[in-house]
C-alpha cells in the first residue's frame, strides 16, 4: 500500500518538473497568440482568452522572415548532404579499402573530434574573407562541412557488414562502384537518416559562426536574425514571441515528428563508445 | 477585365527587368528604431518611388556597439553598406580608426549641400581635420514625457499647462507627491541600460555649475560626478524611480499609466502620437524639455548623420557615391517628416519654415537646442563608446544600489583614463 | 603490404572531399591562428611580427584571467548539476508507460533542440522585470522583484540554469539509454534481499551507470567551456565584467577592437585547454573500455 502511495507521488513529482519544464515554451506560444495590450496588463491570464494571429501576420509583412527562412533552410539543406555524402564515401573507404595512409588518416579523424573549431573563429573569418566569401551561403556552409563524429559512425557501422558481403560480391564480378551504390550505401539508410536529421538540427541552430561572418541583413538566418535586426516598435513583447515562435518551429515539428530518430541520433553521435 | 488583367500583367512583366536594370542599387544600413524605424522606412520608400534610377536596400541592425561592430568588420572585409547612420557623438573614435569616407567640398556641392545649410555646432562636429566625413541629418536630446491626468491630480501643473518641477528638491517632491497620488512610480527610466542612465546623467550633470566630465588625462576630475549618481540612486531607493528597468518595459511603464512621467529620446514621441491617435492611451500625455533640476538649464543631445564607410578592400564606385549624395540631399531636404519622429532637423531651411516652427511637441521642448550638452569631443566618447560601455557597467549597478557611486566613479576613472592617452 | 591500383584510386576519391574540407577548415586555420597570435595584426590584413609579446601581455592582463575564472565558474555551475540532475530525471522518467514515458521525456527534451536564440528570447520574457511571470510568482511569495540579468549575484547562476534548462534532454536521454542496459533482475534480486530503494541506487544503479555518468560529465566540460552564445545574448559579459567569459573577451577583442594578433593568443589559450580536457577525457573513457 505505501508502495503504491510513494509510486504516486513519484509520479506526481515526475509530472511537476516535466510541466515546469516546458512552461516556458508554453508561455512563449500563449504570449504570441494574445493582443500587445494584454500582454502587459495587470493580472496575468495562464490562458490566453481572445485568441488572435495579428502579431504573426505582421512578422510576416514588416520583417525579412521569408528571407531568413529560405538562408536557413537552404544553407541547414546543403550541409546536411555535404556532411552526409562525404563522411559516408570516407567512412567507407576507411572500413572496406586498402590504402596508404590509411592509419594516419583514421588517426586525424579521431584526433580532430577533439579540436574545438568554436576557438579558430578568427582564422575562419580571415580565410573565409580571403575567398570573398562572407555574405554568402557558401561562406556559412563550408567551414561547417567537417563532421568526424559521421565519419566515425559510418566507418562503425560498414565494420560490422560481415565481409563474406564482400567477396561474395567480388568473385560474381561485382566493381567496386557497384558494390557501393548498390549493396553498401543503399544497406545504411537508417543510419543514413538519422545522422542526417541531427545534423540538419545543428545546423538550422548554429548561431556563433554565422553571427560572426554574416554582416548583411539579407543573408542572416532566422536563428541569427531573430537576436540582430532591429524591431520597429517600442513595446512588442507578442510580436517577438511570434517571431521566437517561427524561428524555433522547424527543428521542433521535426523533432516531434521524429523523435525515436533524432534521440537514438544523438547517442551514435555523443561517442556512447565512440 | 480578363483581357485588361493580361495587359497590366504584360505591362509589369516589361516593365520590371527595364526598371532593375537601371536603377542603381544602394545598400543603407540604420540602427533605426522605434517610431524612428517607421518614420525612416517611409521616407526610404518616397525616395525609392520617386526615383526609378536608384533603389535603397536598406537593413535595420541592433542599435549601438552590435551595429557599430558590424560596420567595422564589414568595412574591413569590403562588404559595408554604401550608406549608413552614424552618430556625431562617436565621430572623434570612428575618424581615427580610419572607417569612415570623408567628402570632398565638390562631392557635396554637386547636390547643394553645404556648411551654410547646418548649424555651426553640428557642422564643426561632422568635420575633422578639415575634411568631412558626415552629413548631419537631425539633432536629438531627450526630453521629460508625462501624463497630463497625473499631474494635474497632483497639482504640478502650472497655469500654462505645462511641468513645475524645477528644482531638485522641488523634482523629487513631485515625484513623491505623484507616488503618493496613485502612481506606481513618479518617473520611469531605462535604468538597466547605460546609454539612457548617459542621456539622463549627463544632462543633470551639465545643469551644474563648474562640473566638467574631462579634463586633460583626467575623468570625473571634481566630485559632481559622485553627486549626479547618488542622486538618481537616492530616486531608485526611493521607489520614485523604476529599478533596473529594460527599454521597452520603460515605456510600458508610462504607457500603461504605472508610471507618471518618462525620461527618454525625442524619438519615442511618434510612439505616443500613434497611441493617443488610435485612443489606446488611456491619457493626455506631453513632452517638456527636461526640468532645470540644478543651476541652469542643459540637456544631453546627439545627432544621427549619415556617412559614408570607407574600405580598401573595395572602395564605393563613383556611381554608387553619385547616388548616395543623391539620397543624403533629398532626406534632408524632406526632413520635415523626419522632424515628426521628434527630432530636429539638422539642415536648417527646414527647421526656419513655418510648418516645422508649429509642429507639437516638437514647438515646445524647442528651447533645449539652446543649451544642448553634447558628448566630449573624445575618442572614449559617443554611441558605444567606452565612456558608454563604463555606464553600463559602473553607474547603472550604482544607481541600483549595487554599487556605492564613490566606488562606481573610482572604478570607471580606472577604466578610462588609460584609454585617453 | 601490397595495395591494389584499383582501390587505392578508388580511396582516392572517397577520401578526397573529406580530407580537403578538413586540411582547408581545421589544418589550416590552427596553424594560421597559431602564426597570428606572434603578431601585432588587425583582423584583416598583414600584421608585424612580435614574438611571444601578446602572451606576456596576456599574462599580465586581469581582465584575461578575470575571465577564464568566469568561464571555469560557469563549468562549475552547469557541469555537476546538469549531470546528476540529468540522472535523476531519467530515473524518474523510465518509471512510467511507454506513451506517457514519450511525452514526459519530450517536455524535457524540447528545449534541446530549439536555437539558442529562441532559447533566451524565451527567457528574457519570462523573466522582465517589470511584466515578466517569474516576477509575478515572486510578488506572490512578497519577494522583491530581481533583475536576473543584471545582478552582479544572479547574472551567472540564472545563465548557467538556462543552460541547463536547456541543454538536460540530451543528458537524460543518454542516461535512460544507461539504465536501459541495467538488468532487472539486479533489482528483483535485491527486493528479496529486503534493499531500500536508496541502497538499490547506491549499490545497483549508481555503480552500473557510472561509465555513462563520466561520458556525460566529460561531454558537459568541454561543451560548456565553449561558452558564449548565451552568455552574450544575456548578459553581454555584465553587470561590470562578471560574466566575461573567454570567447567574448575574443569576441571583443577581435571584431570590436580590431586587435587580431592577440585575440588569436586568447582564442589559443582556450584551444589548448579544451584540447588537454579533450585528451583527459578519452584516457579516461579508455580506461573504462578496458
Amino acid at each position: 500500500m505505501s508502495h503504491r502511495i510513494s509510486n504516486f507521488l513519484l509520479s506526481a513529482l515526475t509530472a511537476i518538473f516535466a510541466v515546469a519544464w516546458i512552461f516556458p515554451v508554453y508561455w512563449a506560444i500563449a504570449t504570441s497568440i494574445k493582443h500587445e495590450v494584454d500582454v502587459t496588463a495587470e493580472n496575468t491570464a495562464l490562458l490566453p482568452t481572445d485568441v488572435t494571429l495579428h502579431e504573426y501576420v505582421r512578422v510576416f509583412q514588416e520583417s525579412n522572415i521569408l528571407t531568413w527562412y529560405v538562408n536557413s533552410f537552404g544553407t541547414s539543406i546543403i550541409i546536411t548532404i555535404i556532411v552526409v555524402v562525404i563522411s559516408m564515401m570516407c567512412g567507407y573507404a576507411l572500413s572496406q579499402l586498402n590504402f596508404p595512409g590509411k592509419q594516419l588518416l583514421w588517426w586525424m579523424v579521431l584526433a580532430s573530434i577533439m579540436v574545438p573549431t568554436t576557438a579558430l573563429v578568427i582564422a575562419l573569418f580571415v580565410l573565409v574573407a580571403d575567398f570573398e566569401l562572407i555574405n554568402s551561403w557558401a561562406g556559412i556552409i563550408l567551414p561547417q562541412v567537417i563532421s568526424p563524429v559521421c565519419v566515425v559512425v559510418f566507418k562503425q557501422f560498414f565494420d560490422a557488414v560481415p565481409r563474406e558481403l564482400r567477396e561474395a560480391a567480388i568473385i560474381d564480378g561485382a566493381k567496386e562502384y557497384q558494390l557501393i551504390l548498390k549493396i553498401y550505401f543503399p544497406m545504411n539508410l537508417g543510419i543514413t537518416t538519422a545522422l542526417a536529421i541531427v545534423t540538419y538540427i545543428g545546423a538550422w541552430n548554429q548561431f556563433w559562426w554565422p553571427f560572426i561572418m554574416t554582416t548583411q541583413e539579407e543573408m542572416f538566418t532566422v536563428t541569427i536574425a531573430i537576436s540582430s535586426v532591429q524591431d520597429a516598435f517600442g513595446v512588442r513583447y507578442a510580436r517577438e514571441m511570434a517571431l521566437t515562435v517561427l524561428a524555433g518551429f522547424p527543428v521542433a515539428a521535426g523533432y516531434l515528428l521524429f523523435q525515436k530518430k533524432v534521440t537514438n541520433a544523438l547517442m551514435m553521435t555523443s561517442g556512447i563508445k565512440g | 477585365m480578363k483581357k485588361s488583367l493580361l495587359a497590366l500583367a504584360s505591362s509589369l512583366l516589361l516593365s520590371l527587368p527595364l526598371q532593375v536594370s537601371a536603377a542603381t542599387e544602394v545598400t543603407w544600413w540604420d540602427f533605426l528604431g522605434g517610431g524612428d524605424g517607421v518614420r525612416m522606412k517611409s521616407l526610404i520608400e518616397q525616395f525609392n518611388s520617386s526615383h526609378p534610377d536608384i533603389k535603397i536596400n536598406a537593413s535595420t541592425l541592433e542599435w549601438g556597439v552590435p551595429f557599430y561592430t558590424k560596420i567595422q568588420t564589414s568595412a574591413a572585409v569590403g562588404e559595408q553598406p554604401d550608406i549608413m547612420t552614424y552618430h556625431l557623438s562617436r565621430f572623434p573614435l570612428a575618424v581615427p580608426s580610419g572607417v569612415l569616407r570623408p567628402f570632398s567640398a565638390a562631392e557635396l556641392s554637386s547636390v547643394g549641400l553645404g556648411p551654410d545649410k547646418y548649424f555651426p555646432a553640428n557642422w564643426e562636429a561632422a568635420n575633422i581635420g578639415g575634411k568631412t566625413y558626415g552629413i548631419p541629418l537631425d539633432i536629438h536630446a531627450m526630453v521629460l514625457y508625462y501624463n497630463k491626468d497625473m499631474l494635474g491630480k497632483a497639482g504640478l501643473l502650472g497655469s500654462n499647462g505645462l511641468p513645475k518641477l524645477d528644482g531638485i528638491a522641488n523634482f523629487t517632491s513631485g515625484l513623491k507627491k505623484l507616488k503618493a497620488n496613485g502612481a506606481e512610480y513618479g518617473v520611469s527610466l531605462h535604468t538597466a541600460g547605460g546609454s539612457s542612465v548617459w542621456r539622463l546623467w549627463y544632462s543633470m550633470f551639465n545643469q551644474m555649475n563648474g562640473a566638467q566630465f574631462m579634463s586633460g588625462n583626467q575623468v570625473c576630475p571634481t566630485d559632481h560626478c559622485e553627486k549626479v549618481t547618488s542622486q538618481i540612486k537616492s530616486w531608485i531607493d526611493d521607489e520614485l524611480m523604476s529599478s533596473e528597468t529594460e527599454y521597452p518595459d520603460s515605456i510600458a511603464l508610462f504607457t500603461s499609466g504605472k508610471a507618471a512621467m518618462h525620461f527618454n529620446g525625442v524619438w519615442e514621441v511618434p510612439t505616443f502620437t500613434d497611441l493617443a491617435k488610435n485612443n489606446k492611451l488611456g491619457f493626455e500625455w506631453g513632452a517638456v524639455r527636461i526640468p532645470v533640476m540644478y543651476d541652469k538649464p542643459a540637456t544631453w543631445a546627439d545627432s544621427h548623420a549619415f556617412a559614408v564607410p570607407h574600405s580598401d578592400r573595395k572602395p564605393i564606385s563613383q556611381e554608387k557615391l553619385k547616388a548616395v549624395l543623391e539620397v543624403i540631399a533629398w532626406m534632408n531636404k524632406n526632413s520635415l517628416f523626419w522632424a515628426t519622429a521628434g527630432h530636429i532637423p539638422g539642415y536648417k531651411p527646414i527647421v526656419d519654415s513655418a510648418d516645422y516652427k508649429k509642429m507639437e511637441p516638437n514647438a515646445t521642448y524647442a528651447v533645449l537646442a539652446e543649451n544642448a550638452a553634447f558628448d566630449p569631443k573624445s575618442k572614449i566618447a559617443g554611441v558605444a563608446s567606452p565612456i558608454y560601455d563604463s555606464m553600463q557597467n559602473f553607474i547603472v549597478p550604482s544607481i541600483n544600489g549595487q554599487l556605492d557611486p564613490a566606488e562606481a566613479i573610482e572604478m570607471m576613472k580606472e577604466t578610462l583614463e588609460p584609454q585617453i592617452e | 603490404m601490397k595495395y591494389k591500383r584499383e582501390e587505392v584510386l578508388y580511396a582516392v576519391v572517397l577520401v578526397a572531399p573529406f580530407v580537403v574540407a578538413y586540411l582547408l577548415f581545421l589544418i589550416y586555420p590552427t596553424i594560421y591562428q597559431l602564426t597570428l597570435s606572434f603578431q601585432k595584426a588587425p583582423l584583416i590584413g598583414p600584421g608585424e611580427w612580435i614574438g611571444l609579446d601578446n602572451y606576456v601581455k596576456l599574462y599580465n592582463d586581469k581582465l584575461f584571467w578575470r575571465a577564464l575564472r568566469n568561464t571555469g565558474v560557469f563549468v562549475l555551475w552547469t557541469v555537476v548539476p546538469n549531470t546528476l540532475l540529468g540522472l535523476l530525471f531519467a530515473i524518474m522518467v523510465i518509471r512510467h508507460r511507454p506513451l506517457l514515458q514519450a511525452i514526459i521525456l519530450a517536455c524535457f527534451f524540447v528545449p534541446h533542440i530549439l536555437p539558442v536564440t529562441v532559447v533566451t528570447d524565451m527567457w528574457t520574457w519570462l523573466l522582465s522585470k517589470q511584466f515578466g511571470i517569474v516576477q509575478e510568482v515572486l510578488d506572490y511569495f512578497e519577494i522583491k522583484r530581481i533583475s536576473f540579468f543584471t545582478s552582479r549575484n544572479w547574472a551567472m547562476p540564472m545563465v548557467a540554469f538556462i543552460t541547463i534548462w536547456w541543454t538536460i534532454g540530451f543528458n537524460i536521454v543518454l542516461f535512460i539509454a544507461g539504465l536501459r542496459n541495467i538488468s532487472p533482475e539486479l533489482y528483483e534480486a535485491s527486493d528479496i534481499e529486503g534493499a531500500t530503494k536508496f541502497q538499490q541506487f547506491r549499490y545497483i544503479t549508481w555503480p552500473l551507470i557510472w561509465p555513462v555518468t563520466a561520458l556525460v560529465l566529460t561531454l558537459q566540460l568541454i561543451f560548456q567551456m565553449k561558452i558564449f552564445d548565451q552568455m552574450y545574448l544575456l548578459t553581454g559579459g555584465g553587470p561590470f565584467n562578471s560574466t566575461l567569459v573567454i570567447l567574448q573577451l575574443v569576441y571583443n577583442k577581435a571584431f570590436q577592437g580590431n586587435d587580431g594578433g592577440y585575440a588569436a593568443a586568447i582564442s589559443f589559450v582556450l584551444f589548448v585547454i579544451i584540447l588537454l580536457t579533450s585528451v583527459l577525457q578519452y584516457q579516461v573513457l579508455k580506461r573504462q573500455d578496458d
